[in-house]
């Protein structure tokens, strides 16, 4: 692996950590629970760690909860994760679906399995929207133009070429039988600016997590045609699935928490148990309100078999999409 | 509407949102005023503060703390040209040379008059006109952001001091190739990254600007070091020079509108607008105080504007209203189209506050100043020091990388080489800053055209954005070939004067 450190820097740096975050939060106690965020403050996978963080607080099913958000990309604090175990022997890494993309489509040597699946505990579905005064009002009518000449329909999504929204797409043309990669895909800098540009007109069809825009799918600017979650979700009970119309595909862009590798059996247990706990109050639920999140709920070695499945999906896939290699 | 704002007076009078909107702006004016700290820090410091609130209060409050640290931000880049966010590098073209010059309170007091004016203005414009400019956010498309971005580098360029255009080129393209070091944005694909994971999400731009404003500063003022101790009468001016009320006026108003509707814009924001208000008004006026307000005022504004992508649409332009939108939904707001129905209290609320806030801000930094002001006494041996240091310390705690030390340092040497050999770096910050941006619009634009060059002529902002990227090329070279007007160079003090 590249990035070797050095001890005094690990050391430097985990004082200031610990006097930065950690100080204002209260002296560590046993079973403080210590968040590691690979991205910047903001977004939804940051999103998630902190409502976990402040659920399990207020409900003091944790001694002390931190926060710490590892910048320089997802990448590099994933290295950092699994190659500093002592460091962050009481820390959860917060993670989401691009973990396993960037590992199947070999961008980044680890994965899942380099770490400990703790628990998946959000799911957000992807939906696919078009402008309200858009002539096809089903997604059938959306197909048909596809199959019939794919390059009319300019397709925009909220992530890179080969990565979420464009694969939830290449799945969802896949069960219909039309060439994804005939397909023009462009991409956004996230879910936001991708459905400005469906306002605005400069695509047709948007592929995006239904948290990310969750106020427009609601407000009537805009029309959702179908959603990829299993069964309706209650915030667009409107919207049919894509197995209710004849395509059966389901895929959660999930996010979820996960120990170092080789953590100790009893830390796993403890974790477990006290998620399970939150999982089960009124405040969670309150806080997936909130954010118009999906509950996922799956822990340990659950968690572990969702994450396989949904590598075996992804590879399918990119494979076909030409992005693995 | 009048309902609303009405409803929204009575949120944000209440005595306990007073008080929580002066926090806010106290924390983030002072948070902001650290080199190397901005908005986004001074947000995620205070997030844990904003738990325990009523939604409307937190909102208030956070909101405050980005303004604040907005307002703050040019200290540091007028004191010691340490800009921490992109929107104050534009402040310290004129402001630094101010301070060093002995005028440090009166940079600091324009500064602060300008922030006070673009922030009010921009408050009101939020009032007035929130709902109907969420359709001027939706209007700009990949082409026209592509040219407005080509727009900013090339004014820069173009008007920049006599025999200085092509080096400016040079340089704005140095810096949008250290822009494309790090993940591609449309594959992930690593690119110039020498398998270091630490490249890995790029350069980051606090590390670049503190190496090459700073430090290079620092370097280049310890290597030279024969330019005497900085004036002793610095602390003297504390207030605007006389006449400087009356030119900035005209200046705060023309460039408080432009940095509203640039900020409006989600992605461009705040430091588009601060430069483009800096280039264009030195086409107009040498005055240094113009100088400082021009950016000042449009990078308050932009900060306004930025709310109402934010609040209307629930669409986060930046990486600093990202955050405020994680903040808004753990607080129970849903922005977002619907936020006027359901939530008119909050949404009003924080805008009336605004006005509030930006009282309690420009009450905060008057005082200040004469005790910034002295800053710029501490005698060379012991200043560059701690410039050094804070700069060193500011991209160390951003990230928690040694590797971006001795790559700041690298950084900072190559600078100081450009610097010596007459390149201005100021492009080369920028090119950097806009680098990513432009890319990927860029690429969008010719995926979209299909190699015609028909998608210029599709829509009439395109083509007016356009039209205006060419006029900045030909405008200066047709003033230059017009007899009788080549005499009128011979200032040479200002970046407009051609």
């Amino acid at each position: 692996m590249p990035n070797q450190r050095t001890t005094p820097s690990a050391a430097a740096r985990m004082a200031l950590v610990g006097i930065l975050i950690c100080g204002a939060l209260g002296a560590a106690a046993d079973d403080r629970v210590h968040f590691v965020i690979p991205v910047a403050p903001g977004g939804g996978v940051d999103g998630t760690g902190r409502a976990v963080g402040r659920t399990l607080d207020t409900l003091g099913l944790a001694g002390a909860v931190s926060f710490e958000n590892v910048g320089g990309g997802a990448d590099r604090a994933l290295g950092l994760f699994v190659e500093n175990e002592a460091r962050f022997r009481d820390a959860l890494l917060v993670h989401s679906t691009p973990l396993v993309i960037r590992n199947v489509q070999g961008l980044f040597p680890l994965g899942f399995r380099n770490l400990t699946p703790i628990a998946g505990l959000v799911a957000d579905y992807g939906i696919f929207v078009v402008r309200e005064d858009d002539p096809a009002a089903h997604w059938e009518a959306v197909l048909r133009r596809l199959s019939e000449d794919p390059a009319s329909v300019i397709v925009g999504g909220g992530s890179a070429r080969g990565s979420l929204d464009h694969i939830v797409l290449a799945l969802a043309l896949g069960a219909a039988e039309v060439d994804a990669r005939r397909v023009r895909y462009l991409p956004y800098d996230g879910g936001g600016k991708a459905m400005l540009a469906l306002l605005g007109g400069e695509i047709d069809l948007l592929s995006t997590g239904l948290g990310e825009t969750l106020s427009f799918a609601r407000s009537g600017q805009v029309r959702v045609l179908a959603v990829t979650a299993p069964a309706r979700v209650g915030a667009i009970g409107h919207v049919p699935t894509l197995a209710e119309l004849g395509y059966p595909v389901s895929f959660a862009n999930w996010r979820g928490v996960f120990a170092p590798p080789g953590a100790p059996q009893e830390t796993r247990v403890s974790h477990i148990r006290r998620l399970r706990e939150m999982t089960l109050s009124e405040e969670w639920q309150a806080a997936l309100d909130r954010h118009g999140w999906q509950p996922l709920h799956v822990f340990g070695p659950d968690f572990e078999k969702y994450l396989e499945r949904q590598e075996a999906v992804l590879r399918v896939t990119l494979s076909e999409l030409g992005f693995s290699r | 509407m009048w309902e609303g704002i009405a409803a929204g007076l009575a949120t944000a009078i209440d005595p306990a949102n007073l008080a929580w909107v002066a926090l806010g702006c106290l924390a983030g004016t002072l948070i902001g005023m650290l080199p190397g700290l901005g908005p986004i820090t001074a947000i995620a410091l205070m997030i844990p503060v904003s738990y325990s609130m009523e939604p409307a209060a937190g909102l208030i409050m956070m909101a405050g703390v980005y303004y604040g640290a907005v307002f703050g931000g040019s200290t540091s880049s007028i004191l010691i040209n340490a800009p921490g966010v992109a929107s104050t590098v534009a402040t310290s073209f004129d402001g630094y040379p101010m301070a060093r010059a002995g005028q440090a309170g009166r940079a600091l007091a324009l500064a602060a008059y300008a922030s006070f004016s673009g922030g009010v203005l921009g408050a009101l414009a939020l009032l007035l006109f929130a709902g109907v400019l969420a359709a001027w956010a939706t209007a700009f498309q990949s082409p026209d952001y592509t040219l407005v971005l080509i727009l900013a580098l090339s004014s820069v360029a173009a008007f920049a001091e006599r025999g200085l255009v092509a080096k400016s080129c040079v340089a704005a393209l140095l810096g949008l190739m250290l822009g494309t070091v790090g993940a591609d944005p449309e594959s992930g694909v690593p690119r110039f990254t020498f398998g270091r994971l630490d490249l890995m999400d790029g350069i980051a731009f606090i590390l670049v600007a503190m190496a090459t404003f700073a430090l290079a500063d620092a370097f280049h003022l310890l290597t030279r070091g024969d330019e005497g101790e900085p004036r002793t009468d610095a602390g003297r001016h504390v207030r605007l020079a006389p006449g400087d009320a009356r030119a900035i006026v005209p200046t705060v108003g023309r460039n408080s509108v432009l940095g509203f509707l640039v900020g409006v814009l989600p992605g461009a924001g705040a430091t588009l607008a601060s430069f483009f208000a800096y280039t264009f008004e030195k086409r107009f006026t040498s005055n240094p105080a113009c100088g400082v307000a021009a950016p000042e005022s449009a990078n308050n504004a932009a900060c306004m504007g930025s709310f109402v992508p934010l609040l209307t649409l629930g669409i986060p332009g930046s990486g600093t209203t990202a955050v405020l939108l994680g903040v808004m939904l753990s607080l129970g707001i849903q922005p977002g189209p619907r936020l006027l129905a359901v939530d008119p209290g909050a949404f009003w609320g924080v805008i009336v506050s605004m006005f509030a806030g930006n009282l309690v801000l420009l009450a905060l930094n008057l005082p200040l100043i004469p005790w910034l002001s002295r800053l710029i006494r501490i005698s060379r041996p012991v200043l560059i020091p701690f410039v050094v240091a804070f700069s060193l310390v500011g991209v160390y705690l951003t990230t928690l990388n040694d590797f971006d030390l001795y790559l700041m340092l690298g950084l900072a040497a190559g600078a100081l080489v450009l610097r010596r050999a007459g390149f201005p770096l100021a492009p080369l910050l920028l090119g950097f800053i806009l680098s990513g941006m432009l890319e990927e619009n860029l690429r969008r634009t010719l995926y979209l055209a299909d190699g015609s060059w028909g998608t210029l002529a599709e829509r009439p902002l395109t083509v007016v954005l356009a039209v205006a990227c060419a006029l900045v090329w030909i405008a200066p070279l047709w003033r230059r070939l017009r007899p009788g007007h080549r005499a009128d160079a011979g200032s040479g003090q200002a970046p407009g004067e051609s």
